[in-house]
């Protein structure tokens, strides 16, 4: 089923949550990367243990955030080793920051206000 | 209003700070059950010397009384130094060197502020350099140790909390009715207390 955008009316424009974001894995992972500092890049690793997510399942939301320009993979070897890096791209942070801030006026037109 | 995913923005919000606070405890916990397994052995090796000299080198003990500064300083240091090395190479798994050491400093600067309190409160106290004192230098150090474990637990995971509450009793317990055995005692109980503790961290995840 493919998700649609969650979005509310204001009197003047529609509030829209983007939908590659608003799914819980995608969600997590992208909050787990902007959480970081610009320049930092978490392992593949780190990432599925953290989320603790099968590696077909990370894969696969990895890739929908890929084809977005959200975040890059870069593979690396590190002593022999290979290492997949994911690190959230400018445009990645800017999506999530207003996702962000439409999630924020979400629930300040919400009755009931925020959770 | 409509939403056809399961996400409201009520559990959005909760998804972030939650994953942004787990986050954060992953970075800074990073290597945290091998540590803890080191550090067992290095209170455990300090124990151990203690009972030892207590019993079978008392007039070492009577004629040097100062010998539990320069014992526990030099297994400290060794273990600082250790732990640093365990925290970086753990780290590396997770995130790219700067975040790692960004991550790492902060978890270094805490620890090695509660082992410099453990050591420089007795010291400038004037515990450590008298004899009639001097033995109780490692019940103080001990304290402060624990206490550096419940607060690094309750900031980032309750179960170091729980085993801080458990070191402490590990030496305060024997060292009241344990007698001469007090020593050799508590290092066997600490050492059941961190391979434990460290047994129940990698079920929770922690490395």
């Amino acid at each position: 089923m493919a998700a649609e955008n969650w979005h509310t009316m204001t009197d003047s424009e529609p509030i829209i949550l983007n939908e590659t974001i608003h799914q819980p894995t995608r969600l997590r992972i992208m909050t787990l990367l902007v959480s970081q500092p610009e320049s930092s890049r978490l392992t593949y690793g780190f990432i599925q243990s953290n989320l603790v997510l099968t590696g077909g399942n990370l894969t696969t939301h990895l890739r929908k955030l890929e084809d977005a320009n959200y975040l890059r993979i870069t593979k690396e070897f590190h002593n022999q080793k290979p290492r997949t890096w994911i690190q959230a791209t400018r445009n990645g942070r800017k999506a999530f920051a207003d996702y962000y801030s439409n999630l924020q006026k979400v629930l300040d037109l919400r009755p009931s206000g925020r959770a | 209003m409509k939403n056809q995913s399961n996400l409201t923005p009520e559990t959005s919000l909760r998804t972030i700070h939650d994953t942004m606070s787990q986050a954060q405890s992953a970075m800074y916990l990073a290597g945290t059950s091998t540590i803890l397994l080191l550090w067992g052995g290095v209170v455990a090796v300090g124990y151990l010397a203690e009972f030892l000299i207590a019993n079978y080198a008392t007039d070492f003990a009577d004629n040097s009384p100062w010998f539990h500064a320069p014992l526990w300083g030099a297994l400290v240091a060794a273990g600082m130094v250790a732990s640093g090395i365990i925290g970086s190479r753990a780290s590396k798994q997770l995130a790219d060197p700067d975040t790692a050491r960004r991550a790492g400093l902060k978890v270094f600067a805490f620890w090695i502020t509660v082992v410099a309190a453990a050591w420089v409160i007795p010291a400038l106290s004037g515990i450590w350099t008298s004899p009639e004192t001097a033995q109780h230098t490692a019940s103080i150090a001990i304290g402060i140790i624990a206490l550096g474990y419940i607060l690094f637990g309750l900031m980032f995971r309750l179960e170091l909390s729980v085993l801080g509450i458990g070191i402490a009793a590990a030496h305060y317990v024997p060292s009241q009715l344990a007698g001469d055995n007090a020593y050799a005692i508590t290092a066997v109980l600490i050492l059941i207390l961190v391979v434990g503790g460290a047994l129940w961290l990698r079920k929770t995840g922690i490395q």
